[in-house]
C-alpha cells in the first residue's frame, strides 16, 4: 500500500489524472455523438418483443468499442510512458535503486496504479453507456440485472486490458527514452487495429486475437457467449491471465538480469 | 577497524577494465578522499557499492555487511550522491525529500532538519527541476544525508557549486564524523579539495589504486619516489603521470 502511495506522489503536476479523465469523457462521448447523430440506426436493432433480441449494451458496444477500446489503449501507453518518464527524466530511478527498497514496488506500484485509472476511465465509459441506454432504449436501465450487465461487460473490459496494462509499463521501464516506448505502444496499437477481426477468429491466424495489444479490441461477441455461458467466450479471459503471469514473470527476469549485467 | 573494505574489487567492460584489483581500506569516522583522474573508475567503484554496477570479480564488506549477500542491509546504511544529483523534477525539493523520507521510515521532522543543513529551506517549495546546478546539488546531497546515515558516498558532490557553495559543502562534509559519527567517502579530481577535507586518501587511474594512505605518508611516499613534495596537487599529477608513462598511456 506504501509503494501506492508513494508512486502516487511521484505523479504529481505531471497531468496523468487529468489526461484520464480527459480520455474518459472523449471516450465516452463517442457512443453519445454516435446516438445523438443516427440512434435510428441502432434503435432498429433492439426488438425486445422478440424472442431473439440484442440487449442494448450490446448493441451500443458493437457500435462503439472498436473506437473505445482505441483510445483506452493510447491512454494505457501515453499513461504507462508519463510514469516510467518522471523516473528517467531527472534519474529519480537510480535515486531509487541506491534506497533499500525491492526492485519490483516501482513496477508494482505503478502497475496498481495504471489498474486504478484505467478502471477510472471504464467507469466514466459505462456511465456514458448507461445514459445512452437508458435515454435512447426505453426501460433498458431498468432493474439490478442491468447494472450487472453493464458492470460485468466493463469488468470482462478491464480484465483483456491488463496483459496490454502490463506489457507497456514493461516497455517503459525498459526503454530510458520515452519516445521510444512511446513508439513501441504506438506501433502495437496499430498493428492490432490492422488485425482483421473475421480472419482471427476463425482462419489461420487466430492465435494473433490473443495479442495483447488486440484483446481489448474484441468485446462484444465474446461477452455475449458469456452471458449465454458458451465456454469458449472465456478463453480470452484465460488468456489474459497467462499473459499477466508471463509478463510478471519476464518484468522479474528482466530486473535480475538488469542487475547482472550493470 | 575498517568501515568499509574492499578485496581484489574489479569490474570488466567488454574489453575494457575500469576498476582493477582494487584494495580499499576506509576507517570508521574518517572522510576518505577518493582522488583520481577523469574515467579512472572513481564513479565505477562508487557505484559497485550500491548494487548500481555488479563486481566482475573481488568483494567488499560495508560495517561487516558482504555484498551481495547482504545488499538491502547495506543500502539500509549508506547516503549517496552519485555522479548527477537524482531526483523527480515534477515535484519540490522539500517533496523530493519526502519520498526519500517515507522510503526510509524517517520522520517528518528528518527532511526539515537536512533542508536546512544543506541550506535548502527558503526554496523547499520550488521545483526541482527550477534548482540551478548548485541547488540540485544541495538537494543530492540532502538526499543523502536524510536520516545520518552511518556510511556517507559522495561522488563529487562540489560539482557545480560557487566558491561560496564549495566552501560551505567541504565544511559540511569535514564536520560529519564529529556530527553524525558517520564515515564519508568522497570522490574528486581535484587534490586542493580533498587535501582540505580527508584524513585518507586512495589514487586511483586507469583503475588501479596508485595509493592508499594518510596525506603525510603521500608525502614521504612521493619523496622516495623523487616527486615533488612541495605542492600536493604537483605530486597528484607526477604520480598519475609516471603511471601513464608505465602503462604507455598519452592523455
Amino acid at each position: 500500500m506504501r509503494g501506492i502511495v508513494l508512486e502516487w506522489k511521484k505523479e504529481k503536476r505531471t497531468g496523468i489524472l487529468p489526461a484520464f479523465l480527459g480520455g474518459g469523457i472523449l471516450a465516452g462521448a463517442v457512443p453519445l455523438a454516435n446516438m445523438a447523430f443516427r440512434s435510428e440506426m441502432y434503435l432498429k436493432q433492439y426488438t425486445p418483443w422478440m424472442q431473439v433480441s440484442r440487449t442494448p449494451f450490446a448493441i451500443l458496444l458493437d457500435a462503439n468499442w472498436q473506437m473505445m477500446a482505441m483510445l483506452n489503449m493510447l491512454l494505457v501507453v501515453t499513461g504507462a510512458c508519463l510514469l516510467y518518464h518522471t523516473e528517467y527524466a531527472d534519474n529519480g530511478l537510480q535515486k531509487m535503486r541506491t534506497l533499500p527498497l525491492w526492485e519490483g514496488t516501482c513496477f508494482l506500484g505503478k502497475t496498481v496504479l495504471l489498474f486504478f485509472l484505467s478502471l477510472l476511465l471504464l467507469a466514466i465509459e459505462a456511465g456514458a453507456i448507461a445514459f445512452c441506454a437508458g435515454h435512447w432504449f426505453e426501460g433498458a436501465m431498468e432493474g439490478i440485472s442491468a447494472w450487472l450487465e453493464l458492470g460485468l461487460y466493463f469488468g470482462y473490459a478491464f480484465l483483456r486490458m491488463v496483459p496490454c496494462i502490463l506489457l507497456s509499463l514493461l516497455v517503459a521501464e525498459a526503454c530510458r527514452n520515452m519516445w521510444i516506448s512511446l513508439g513501441i505502444g504506438v506501433l502495437c496499437l496499430f498493428t492490432a487495429t490492422l488485425l482483421p477481426a473475421q480472419v482471427m477468429s476463425s482462419g489461420k491466424i487466430q492465435f494473433l486475437a490473443f495479442f495483447p495489444f488486440a484483446m481489448p479490441f474484441r468485446m462484444t461477441t465474446d461477452m455475449e457467449g458469456i452471458l449465454e455461458n458458451v465456454a469458449g467466450g472465456m478463453w480470452d479471459l484465460y488468456a489474459a491471465a497467462i499473459w499477466a503471469a508471463v509478463l510478471v514473470l519476464a518484468g522479474w527476469l528482466y530486473r535480475k538480469g538488469r542487475r547482472a549485467w550493470a | 577497524m575498517y568501515m568499509m573494505e574492499t578485496c581484489n574489487l574489479t569490474k570488466t567492460y567488454e574489453g575494457f577494465t575500469a576498476v582493477s584489483n582494487v584494495s580499499l581500506h576506509i576507517p570508521q569516522g574518517a572522510v576518505y578522499g577518493f582522488l583520481g583522474p577523469n574515467g579512472a573508475g572513481k564513479s565505477t567503484t562508487m557505484k559497485m557499492f550500491l548494487g548500481l554496477t555488479r563486481p566482475t570479480s573481488g568483494s567488499f564488506t560495508i560495517d561487516g555487511r558482504q555484498y551481495p549477500r547482504d545488499r538491502m542491509e547495506i543500502l539500509r546504511k549508506v547516503g549517496s550522491f552519485i555522479e548527477a544529483p537524482a531526483f523527480y523534477g515534477n515535484l519540490s525539493g522539500e517533496e523530493n525529500l519526502d519520498v526519500i523520507r517515507q522510503i526510509l521510515g524517517l520522520p517528518k521532522s528528518a527532511v526539515t532538519e537536512v533542508l536546512e543543513l544543506v541550506g535548502l529551506t527558503p526554496f523547499r517549495k520550488r521545483l526541482a527541476r527550477k534548482y540551478s546546478l548548485g541547488m540540485k546539488q544541495r538537494l543530492g546531497l540532502a538526499g543523502a544525508l536524510i536520516g545520518h546515515p552511518p556510511v556517507l558516498i559522495l561522488d563529487e558532490p562540489t560539482n557545480g557549486l560557487d566558491p561560496v557553495g564549495i566552501h560551505e559543502i567541504r565544511n559540511l562534509i569535514r564536520s560529519l564524523p564529529q556530527r553524525y559519527d558517520c564515515t564519508v567517502l568522497v570522490s574528486s579530481h581535484l587534490l586542493s579539495e580533498v587535501e582540505l577535507m580527508a584524513d585518507n586518501i586512495g589514487i586511483l587511474n586507469h583503475g588501479h589504486l596508485l595509493f592508499e594512505g594518510t596525506l603525510e605518508d603521500l608525502k614521504s611516499s612521493a619523496a622516495s619516489q623523487g616527486y615533488p613534495t612541495d605542492n600536493l596537487e604537483d605530486t597528484f599529477l607526477a604520480m598519475v603521470d609516471a603511471d601513464n608513462r608505465q602503462r604507455g598511456v598519452t592523455r
